[in-house]
């Protein structure tokens, strides 16, 4: 089992790194953007090969800290990640990021990975953000 | 109802998690407000340290005091914080119900009372003991919830559950409350507003009445408004024949 978790896995960075080989991304969100044109993003992800390929463990283990352990915190929050990395369309409604070309679907369609958060989980920021 | 047996297992409870309460150190903020009654506040943040079981969350719903209209009122409110209810292509009992106006007939006097019925959260859940994936669970302080990342929409907790408090979805959602992750083939229930009360606030059923037909609070602190009054007076779970020492308790019935 985890032999072939281990094949998936660099099966996957490799597609990641040759999608995203300069160090942008097709559609990184709207506030993403601007944090990142203020070069603050190095404080939010320091590497970013890490989030890249970590980035599902991390979340795995937010959820059963926030769900079971009641651990609210905003790191690895998935909140976090939505509101940042959500794009807004031209009559400034957002997008679900999880929809054809936004920031979740771009490199999941990619590597072939398919991703249910959303079937759950809010797609867009909350309404007053 | 067996009410002298429901009355010892509480008291039993409470002794030993107040032995163990005092033996713990606390951080919270406590201020008198009255005749020793006291007001805990809690700082509005995040929490790092996981929950414990020095406490265990509980309701009392005074049936005398509660009005229909305050019943709905709560069922309103919980549609409201939670999202649930709008669901479009559910029929009849495909529809989510989190909680629920219950009519008991007393058949010896006739005497009606209201109830609004939610997740009791068990201290033994019945719930929790068919679940096959392990996503039917009790949080440490005795919150009872579905971790929807697990659930295989099998149902079983559903058929288990004496007080019918779980729904199934049945169709795909959009919009949900961004606290509240909700969608189909999985089972849902009353959270006792989870993601509230981690932040120090109170259910929105409660806040919903005026009176004070509703308490919310900590059972086995001796100081709190809850467990005050269930020192004082008659009060009963539904189905204690079951033994499931539920956290929901209720007066006047
Ligand atoms: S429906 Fe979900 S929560 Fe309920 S018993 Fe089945 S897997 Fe567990
Ligand atoms: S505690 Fe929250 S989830 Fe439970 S019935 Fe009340 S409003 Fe609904």
């Amino acid at each position: 089992m985890n032999r072939w978790l281990m094949v998936l896995f660099s099966l996957m960075t490799t597609t990641v790194f040759a999608h995203t080989d300069s160090d942008s991304h097709a559609n990184l969100g709207d506030r993403a953007t601007e944090l990142k044109e203020a070069g603050e993003s190095k404080n939010i992800h320091p590497d970013l090969t890490e989030i890249r390929i970590m980035h599902p463990d991390f979340m795995m283990h937010k959820r059963d800290k926030t769900l079971r352990q009641g651990v609210r915190t905003k790191r690895n929050s998935l909140k976090a990640c939505v509101n940042c990395h959500s794009s807004t369309d031209k009559n400034d409604e957002y997008i679900p990021i999880n929809q054809q070309g936004q920031f979740c679907s771009t490199c999941h369609q990619k590597v072939g990975t398919s991703l249910d958060c959303f079937s759950c989980h809010r797609s867009t920021p909350k309404e007053d953000l | 109802m067996n009410k002298r047996q429901t009355a010892v297992q509480m008291d039993k409870n409470l002794n030993r998690r107040e032995f163990i309460k005092t033996t713990a150190a606390t951080t919270a903020g406590v201020a008198t407000i009255a005749s020793g009654i006291t007001l805990t506040t809690y700082a509005n943040v995040a929490s790092e340290n996981p929950v414990t079981n020095e406490k265990r969350w509980g309701m009392l719903i005074d049936t005398n005091k509660l009005t229909e209209t305050d019943i709905d009122d709560m069922i309103d409110a919980c549609q409201e914080e939670q999202g649930w209810g709008s669901e479009i292509l559910s029929t009849g009992d495909q529809k989510s119900g989190w909680i629920k106006k219950i009519k008991v007939k007393d058949t010896a006097t006739d005497r009606i009372s209201n109830l609004a019925l939610m997740c009791q959260h068990c201290e033994e859940p019945p719930c929790v003991d068919v679940c096959p994936t392990n996503a039917s669970m009790k949080r440490e302080d005795g919150i009872v919830l579905v971790d929807k990342h697990l659930c295989i929409g099998c149902r079983y907790c559903m058929m288990a559950c004496p007080y019918d408090a779980r729904s199934f979805v049945h169709e795909e959602l959009t919009d949900q409350r961004e606290h509240m992750p909700r969608g189909k083939g999985t089972v849902e229930s009353c959270t006792m507003c989870v993601h509230k009360v981690d932040k120090g606030e109170q259910p929105a059923c409660v806040e919903a009445v005026d009176s004070d037909a509703v308490i919310f609070g900590d059972l086995y602190d001796s100081n709190s408004k809850i467990n005050q009054t269930l020192k004082k007076i008659q009060s009963a779970q539904i189905r204690a024949d079951l033994n499931l020492n539920t956290a929901v308790r209720y007066s006047g019935i």
